[in-house]
């Protein structure tokens, strides 16, 4: 009764058996070749996306980072160079007062010495003049002593420097 | 008209094995899936082509489906390739039986080809395999005495006749699943001989879209229900 149904059914164990073997078959090779590459294809790229990704966001934070440092540095070399010239002005404030004091002093100094030199100049030419003349009106009063003291006249005397002008 | 064999007609035999149209026509569908799977795997690339992007997004949904079904991607991937053999190996053998001269080319006097989910020795099969392995990996997850515990309970005699209940459902889904699918190819296939009995042009054409239609809907729905149990009996040991 039961196998007349199956029988009816068309139901037969080698058929079933075989169909069953047939899935089998098809499951491993279906795994193998397709599930298993696939899945592995398709996690692989989803890591390469994920690190891609993520190495965007990492280099894009690191961009602005940088970029604050750069702004940062630009803003100190400048307070730097700032203070650097104001120093240097500082500086050259000082010195040029210095400078200048020196400046005076020295021309103050100079001057001075050109006074001394001028008087001393002056004493000596003095002096000499002095005591050119004084040997001028020595030999002069010989020379009259020697001349006839009779005619002292102005014009003896006039002849008598002249002479001794000549002497000389 | 034709005549219509409930069963599959035997086409020829080899020894003592008698090879049926039904069978005949399983064993090209598991061939065009075994070279159309080895001609895949060459072309499995980083860079999806138009193939690999269609077979991807087929997987892909389909794992997604499964994850939501089961809770988790690991368990959905481990248990990914029996769902989807099913449901392409019933898909491809619906398909392939809706194809003009399925039914039509004879081998002597009976018909070359025939839809293979028309043999119930093909969807006994399959929900045979299905409620086995569905039992193993429910076993295999919980713990066989736990999983076996479900059927054979003895805490009292309410759980007792709740567990035979269990156990009864479990062979009540062989018949349901394999009578469902044959039910629906059968009777498309009967529908069409007569469809094109009555009138061979145009006519027959809305039915043939319908047949395409339940044929994908009764693969879908056979993967669907072995995912559900295995989800049952996987998930049992939470409460």
């Amino acid at each position: 009764m039961e196998n007349e149904l199956l029988f009816q059914l068309g139901i037969n164990w080698k058929l079933f058996l075989s169909q069953a073997i047939n899935f089998f078959i098809l499951l491993v090779v279906l795994t193998f070749f397709v599930y298993k590459p696939l899945i592995k294809v398709i996690k692989e790229r989803n890591q390469k996306i994920k690190t891609g990704l993520d190495k965007a966001e990492e280099a894009t934070a690191r961009l602005k980072e940088i970029d604050n440092i750069g702004k940062e540095k630009i803003k100190e070399a400048e307070q730097k160079g700032i203070e650097m010239i104001k120093e240097t002005e500082n500086r050259a404030k000082i010195l040029d007062k210095e400078n200048i004091e020196k400046l005076e002093k020295k021309q103050k100094e100079a001057q001075e010495l050109l006074k001394k030199s001028i008087l001393k100049q002056q004493e000596e030419a003095k002096n000499k003049v002095l005591t050119e003349a004084g040997e001028l009106i020595k030999k002069v009063i010989i020379k009259t002593v020697e001349l006839k003291p009779e005619a002292i006249d102005e014009a003896l005397i006039k002849k008598a420097v002249l002479e001794v002008k000549d002497e000389k | 008209m034709e005549e219509i064999s409930l069963k599959a007609q035997q086409i020829f035999s080899i020894g003592s094995f008698g090879v049926t149209n039904g069978l005949f026509l399983t064993l090209i569908a598991s061939l065009i899936l075994i070279i159309f799977s080895l001609y895949f795997k060459s072309k499995i690339k980083m860079i999806p082509g138009k193939l690999q992007g269609a077979v991807e997004m087929g997987a892909e949904s389909l794992l997604n489906l499964m994850e939501s079904t089961l809770g988790s991607m690991a368990a959905a991937e481990k248990y990914f390739p029996l769902i989807a053999t099913i449901f392409i190996f019933i898909l491809t053998s619906n398909l392939l039986g809706i194809l003009p001269g399925v039914g039509s080319l004879s081998f002597g006097e009976t018909p070359l080809l025939r839809s293979p989910a028309a043999d119930l020795n093909f969807t006994l099969a399959f929900a045979v395999i299905s409620v086995i392995v569905t039992n193993i990996i429910g076993m295999a997850s919980v713990g066989a005495f736990k999983h076996l515990g479900k059927y054979f309970n003895f805490k009292g005699p309410i759980d007792f006749f709740i567990g035979m209940l269990e156990l009864i459902s479990e062979f009540a889904k062989i018949i349901s699943l394999s009578f469902r699918l044959f039910g629906n190819v059968f009777a498309g296939e009967v529908l069409l001989t007569i469809i094109f009995f009555l009138a061979p042009y145009f006519i027959p054409l809305p039915f043939l879209f319908l047949e395409i239609f339940v044929g994908a809907i009764q693969a879908f729905i056979f993967a669907m229900i072995t995912l559900v149990s295995i989800s049952l009996h996987t998930a049992a040991n939470e409460h």
